[in-house]
């Protein structure tokens, strides 16, 4: 198990947090474009929010 | 009863025959490239994507799960690099796909060249940011991991500074899809860039060899790995392909329905 206290235990955190920080950052813009796109798209369907 | 020289029946039956052969063949044919249509058929694509997806959402968290679990908590310290070995389970797997995407968007952008299809441009495109991200990792983690170990955050050497040179290219691609309002002139140059670059690929594989570098050389084609540490990170290796394959259907999902809009709003516009 990683020893939390050892020397450059602080170089080993920060890189799993930065990977962490930037796939979720990643997967919410992907995400969030998906969700964008489909309001749009059942906007112009007829029978649609646009309509 | 009607005499019919042999040959001539021999002759038929032959001629019958190939005519068979040929009709099979031209089917076979068709059936391929029905087959390739069929699958690249945006509709059909992403019907196949949306039941795939749910699939490789799980694989790929409990993938993660078992990497991180093998990674952090059951794999050995190295005995000189002590805990920092720990970052190459992340800052190789980034490293492996930046490369590995930038490929995928060359062959791409190769098939949207010969084969004129909208699809393999949709996926080029769409897989263009998700490699910059897994490119820009790679370096920080490698960063990090310098630090401790070389002495210096950052050092221009062969493997570093043409990992640097991808992700210049990989933002020149992305720059180039935003800079120019008509999709099908950014889509060339576009291209130009993922077909010029992709000469990088086999540079930064071979940089450790071809030129002294600080970077360590490859561990795993010459298996100079122990399996304690070996097996966490082709795991996470998984997990990190197929967290791209999620994110990367996912966007060409997204490019597809933003290729409709814009075609129905050009219509729209077209037809006031």
């Amino acid at each position: 198990m990683m020893d939390l206290a050892a020397a450059h235990a602080g170089f080993v955190i920060a890189a799993y947090a930065i990977s962490a920080v930037f796939l979720s950052v990643l997967l919410a813009a992907v995400m969030l474009r998906r969700r964008r796109l489909s309001k749009e798209e059942q906007k112009l369907k007829p029978g649609g929010d646009g309509k | 009863m009607i005499n019919v020289p042999a040959r001539s029946i021999s002759d038929r039956a032959l001629s019958t025959l190939n005519a068979s052969f040929k009709a099979d063949r031209d089917l076979r044919l068709k059936g391929y490239s029905d087959a390739m249509q069929f699958l690249a058929n945006p509709t059909i694509f992403m019907r196949l994507a949306n039941a795939v997806l749910p699939w490789a959402w799980t694989a790929a968290a409990l993938c993660f799960a078992a990497g991180l679990y093998m990674a952090l908590i059951s794999s050995p310290t190295d005995y000189q690099k002590g805990e920092t070995v720990r970052i190459m389970y992340v800052h190789v797997p980034a490293a492996w796909l930046a490369l590995f995407i930038y490929v995928l968007m060359a062959v791409a952008s190769a098939v949207a060249l010969i084969f004129r299809h909208p699809l393999a441009d949709a996926a080029a495109k769409a897989a263009g940011p998700l490699g910059a991200v897994f490119c820009f990792l790679a370096l920080v983690t490698g960063a990090i991991w310098g630090k401790p170990m070389w002495g210096t955050w950052w050092v221009w050497d062969a493997r570093l500074t043409s990992m640097f040179i991808l992700m210049l290219l990989y933002l020149a691609y992305l720059a180039i899809w935003q800079a120019f309002d008509d999709p099908h002139l950014a889509a060339g140059l576009a291209r130009v860039v993922a077909l010029v670059g992709v000469i990088m690929v086999p540079i930064i594989k071979f940089s450790v060899e071809w030129w002294n570098t600080l970077h360590q050389p490859a561990s795993l084609a010459k298996l100079a790995i122990d399996p304690a540490m070996l097996w966490p990170l082709l795991l996470m290796a998984l997990a990190y392909t197929l967290f791209f394959l999620c994110l990367h259907l996912t966007a060409i999902g997204n490019e597809i329905t933003a290729r409709k809009l814009r075609a129905a709003r050009l219509k729209a516009i077209a037809s006031t």
